[in-house]
């Protein structure tokens, strides 16, 4: 249905997103997601001809529109937009906005245009509402008549512009109802969003963005359940990561301490576990650096990840040099503070790859 | 003042708008006054649509020479415009005052119509005419069902007030030897002796113009709320 070559776009310098190679098969339902600012709604724009591509194509139905003998409102006739921000036309009430377009542009008789809107109206629940102004209506009702605007041409793709955005909770869910709907009945669609749960819910197939392109695609569960690629983990499980490294056997651990808490506080991380973090970090550290030959310094980087969904910290904690598992305790010297760690963790686990010695801990 | 009017009041208008046929003198004055401004109002609005899209224009001349245009005419005064006209321009040709003062007052409201067209059109919300777009309008077709509309609901009590300005300017017509509405009250209360009811009868007609201005605006808009 719809299928992209090469796709790069960029704003001068910034190249928002190049080599994006997706394809859209007939009713799909696509959900694009990813961090605010990696193109999402710029790519909606480029597949519509909104934003010219600096190279790369967009097929539809086999047909280049990138090119420039094409009739893009011809085009454009078959795809609908909903947007963030609704753009209902302020000057018409609900029932010419979405007659608009087929009287004009379809040349549909009155009569006929008004059933469908009539129809269309009832389908996104505001019968009562045709002939009231744009302005009257609250935030959700206005996005299910944009909804219903573009439905009205009978287009062959929708594209959801972060439709819930602008919203507040108590009319998304009103709104994402209608798409669900629409999904269902077969309609091929891509909706960039930013409600997880629904996007697992209702996509075929998710597109992640990030690092200027799709980083990640795959089916539902597998972007949602199982992400193989280390940033859409992060982005799913909504994990915030501070790293840290040391290189010297003088470093300034007073400094680091400050960052974690204020790194920790940042995310409402418990009083409680900011002191285990640190305690371990304190300890693990100390072993290592006692570990190793008297002019040697030390090359440890560790990050502490925390996942608001699960409420949980994992410290990953990577040093340099012969193999050396802190957890095994030689019976002969005292290592409290290995036993400390070991307490205060839910689980540990030890790896020696290629002379880097890596220590996962959660807590 | 209202013993004047009392006792004078009835003699007074007999002087000056009987005596002589004074109705239709002023009548006639009247005339001219409508006929130049609703002209240089119908010129105005060309000429303003005109400098608009010149201003909005991605070509560099069309868009300098626009803004030099409308910061000349709107920056001076429209009475030295219509003698720079008269005594520079067209002294040699043979053309009628009126033409002249038709042309100096379509200049002088083109280019602020011109102004107030490009703040209205700047208004209106740039992601309709995009969402119009969208469903498949033209370039052309997405301005006129969307952008216009909304832009002439956003000019028009500005319009209104440009041209009730406008009528009032052409009050100067007379320093060209036009007799107009103001001309022909003010000749009329110096013959008569008897200024003062001659010039505030002037002015309670343009008072009238300006709410029968006022009406038809007002008109316009009721009807298009209702559609």
């Amino acid at each position: 249905m719809i299928r992209t070559v090469n796709l790069c776009k960029r704003f001068g310098e910034l190249t928002v997103f190049k080599d994006v190679n997706i394809h859209v098969q007939k009713g799909e339902c696509v959900a694009v997601i990813g961090p605010s600012g990696t193109g999402k709604s710029v790519l909606f724009r480029t597949l519509a001809m909104l934003e010219k591509p600096d190279y790369g194509n967009v097929l539809v139905n086999g047909r280049d529109i990138t090119l420039k003998d094409v009739n893009i409102n011809k085009v454009r006739e078959r795809f609908g937009m909903v947007y963030q921000g609704f753009h209902l036309f302020s000057h018409l009430n609900v029932l010419e906005n979405i007659t608009l377009a087929p009287l004009k542009v379809k040349k549909l008789g009155k009569t006929e245009a008004k059933n469908r809107a009539k129809e269309l109206l009832s389908l996104v629940g505001l019968s009562d509402k045709h002939s009231s102004f744009p302005h009257q209506l609250s935030g959700g009702q206005q996005q299910r008549v944009a909804i219903a605007r573009s439905l009205a041409m009978d287009p062959d793709i929708i594209l959801f512009d972060e439709p819930t955005s602008a919203l507040d909770p108590s009319m998304t869910g009103e709104v994402l109802a209608i798409i669900r709907k629409l999904a269902k009945s077969g309609l091929t669609m891509m909706i960039s969003t930013h409600e997880m749960r629904f996007a697992q819910d209702v996509a075929d197939r998710v597109f992640f963005m990030d690092e200027g392109g799709v980083y990640e695609e795959g089916t539902a569960d597998q972007i949602f359940n199982n992400p193989k690629r280390e940033r859409t983990r992060m982005f799913i499980r909504k994990l915030k990561v501070f790293s840290y490294s040391i290189i010297s056997r003088g470093f300034d651990m007073v400094s680091m301490n400050v960052q974690i808490e204020m790194f920790c506080q940042k995310y409402n991380v418990e009083f409680k576990k900011i002191n285990y973090i640190q305690l371990v970090l304190e300890e693990l550290i100390i072993e290592v650096i006692g570990s190793l030959q008297k002019d040697e310094q030390p090359q440890i980087d560790f990050s502490i990840e925390f996942s608001e969904e699960r409420d949980e910290i994992e410290i990953t904690f990577t040093y340099r040099g012969k193999e050396f598992n802190p957890f095994v305790i030689n019976d002969d010297e005292e290592h409290l503070g290995v036993i400390l760690v070991t307490g205060i963790s839910k689980s540990t686990n030890y790896k020696y790859v290629d002379g880097f010695n890596t220590i996962n801990i959660n807590i | 003042m209202y013993l004047y009017i009392l006792r004078g009041g009835g003699f007074s208008f007999g002087k000056n708008l009987i005596e002589n046929n004074g109705w239709l003198v002023i009548l006639k004055g009247l005339e001219v006054t409508l006929v130049i401004s609703f002209t240089a109002l119908l010129l105005g609005t060309i000429i303003g649509a005109l400098f608009c899209s010149m201003h909005n224009s991605r070509i560099r001349i069309l868009n300098i020479t626009a803004k030099i245009v409308i910061a000349f005419l709107r920056g001076s005064p429209v009475l030295l415009l219509l003698m720079i006209f008269y005594y520079v321009v067209f002294a040699n040709s043979r053309i009628d005052a009126i033409y002249i003062a038709v042309i100096a007052f379509s200049l002088n409201s083109g280019a602020h119509i011109a102004e107030i067209m490009r703040s209205a059109l700047s208004a209106v919300d740039k992601k309709q005419l995009e969402a119009a777009r969208m469903l498949g309008f033209s370039k052309i077709g997405a301005f006129m069902a969307i952008t216009l509309p909304q832009a002439a609901r956003i000019a028009k009590p500005v319009y209104q007030s440009a041209t009730i300005n406008l009528i009032q300017w052409t009050s100067v017509v007379g320093y060209v030897t036009i007799t107009d509405l103001t001309r022909t009250v003010n000749n009329i209360g110096a013959r008569t002796g008897d200024p003062f009811f001659a010039l505030f009868f002037g002015i309670l007609i343009y008072l009238a113009i300006s709410y029968l201005v006022n009406f038809l605006f007002s008109f316009q808009g009721k009807r298009k709320l209702t559609t």
